[in-house]
């Protein structure tokens, strides 16, 4: 998948100027970065919520997208997985899956900041899509549902085959998950790659030395 | 001050036939003016509040100063439009009920756009980044907006009817407090007052009392149902 560059610019400041992005299909790229290094604005455009300087990006097909702050809709748990259309029986097979089956029938906005995070997670996986933009989909979450929604996505990638773009702090995460790293620092890019070569042999300095204050 | 209160309640338990018209001009007034300006002022509250683009942030002073329209410059305003002189007079509007539930529909649409719109722009974004990345249309996106903002649909709802409960200046122009006819309980509070008749303007003044009471607590109760 190849995507033209992309350039965003806020009240004079330019916070994204990406070259021409190639994402390899079927892989799960994850970007990371320091804070405001661009990797949201990068997923946000992507997922056409937002406008690059120069107006919206060709479509690359239509794609899932799983916002930082997705939102817990004023309905119940069930209902908000069938939003998309999922039936009854589907939907509930996929809270029995994500753990918040018992959770069903309670109102989404009484749920904690993990239970929403995995809400929003099984909401959209319920739907296969060809691209996936997933914005750190489990900042929110403990250790035990982080290591479930991850086995659940995997899951889900190799059923559909499809692209992922993967926005996360967590460099474990992206070791766990990722077949490509995208480094970004102060909007741009600086390194991209297979994981194992980002992560543990990277060819610039600037990434060197974000790994190393990390220390993978 | 206590004999005027025992005697209000005499005269409200006592199904006085004139106080009835009052009381039913008012209710008719006011939940037809407020359930106009509920259909017009919802979605344009919705849409403005949802609305990002260029162009927002004068739409929204521009309702904002509606919002504090004086009552008396739109009585004048209906008054000088439906008028034997006026552009609109073979509406036949003047001193009728139905002009004045249209002086009061103006007054209370900016009302009610402005509560919801001040609500909408803050949970709008989240809402639209969500479901825009679920693949939901902008239809959807609107009915999702609105299911989010129940209870600000019922408050400004409630808003807009004890504004049109209470309001004088712009009624008393349009609808000329004629007895049996357009005399609301406002109008008619200051009529029996400046004729001395104290006991019947006080009981006016508890029944109106009394409908705040019931649409706060109204507001209370469902809020409390919402956020539990």
């Amino acid at each position: 998948m190849k995507l033209p560059p992309i350039c965003k610019t806020y009240a004079g400041r330019k916070v994204l100027d990406l070259p021409g992005l190639e994402l390899k299909d079927g892989v799960i790229h994850a970007v990371i970065g320091a804070n405001g290094s661009g990797k949201s604005t990068l997923a946000r455009i992507l997922a056409g919520v937002l406008e690059p300087d120069g107006g919206a990006l060709p479509r690359v097909g239509p794609s899932g997208y799983m916002p930082q702050r997705s939102y817990p809709f004023r309905m119940s748990v069930l209902h908000n997985l069938q939003l998309t259309g999922a039936g009854r029986e589907q939907a509930m097979g996929q809270l029995k899956a994500f753990g918040l089956d018992g959770l069903a029938r309670q109102s989404a906005k009484g749920l904690s900041g993990g239970e929403t995070a995995r809400l929003a997670l099984a909401r959209l996986l319920l739907k296969d899509y060809p691209f996936l933009i997933l914005d750190e989909p489990t900042a929110a979450m403990d250790v035990a549902a982080t290591l479930l929604a991850e086995e659940l996505l995997l899951q889900y990638q190799a059923r559909t085959g499809c692209t992922v773009l993967l926005v996360t702090h967590s460099l474990t995460q992206a070791r766990r998950l990722a077949g490509q790293v995208l480094f970004l620092r102060e909007g741009r890019l600086v390194e991209q790659g297979e994981a194992g070569q980002v992560l543990f042999h990277p060819r610039r300095a600037e990434t060197r030395a974000f790994l190393d204050f990390y220390a993978l | 001050m206590k004999t005027a209160f025992v005697q209000a309640l005499a005269l409200i338990l006592s199904g006085d036939r004139q106080l009835g018209i009052i009381l039913a001009t008012t209710l008719r007034m006011a939940l037809a003016s407020s359930v106009i300006a509920l259909l017009l002022g919802a979605p344009l509250g919705v849409l403005l509040g949802s609305y990002a683009g260029r162009g927002k942030r004068p739409l929204v002073v521009i309702n904002r100063t509606l919002m504090g329209l004086p009552p008396v410059v739109v009585g004048l305003v209906c008054y000088m439009l439906f008028s034997g002189v006026g552009p609109l007079r073979h509406l036949r509007l003047l001193y009728t009920v139905r002009g004045m539930v249209i002086a009061q529909v103006i007054l209370l649409v900016p009302l009610i756009a402005g509560t919801l719109e001040s609500h909408v722009s803050t949970v709008a974004p989240d809402i639209r980044e969500t479901a825009l990345g679920l693949g939901l249309g902008r239809g959807r996106i609107l009915l999702l907006t609105i299911n989010e903002s129940q209870y600000q649909l019922v408050s400004a709802y409630l808003l807009g009817l004890g504004r049109a409960f209470a309001e004088v200046g712009a009624v008393s122009m349009v609808g000329g407090a004629i007895a049996y006819k357009t005399n609301v309980m406002t109008t008619a509070i200051m009529n029996y007052t400046n004729m001395g008749a104290f006991t019947t303007a006080l009981a006016l003044g508890i029944i109106l009392l009394a409908i705040s009471l019931l649409l706060n607590a109204g507001v209370a109760l469902l809020h409390w149902r919402l956020t539990r």
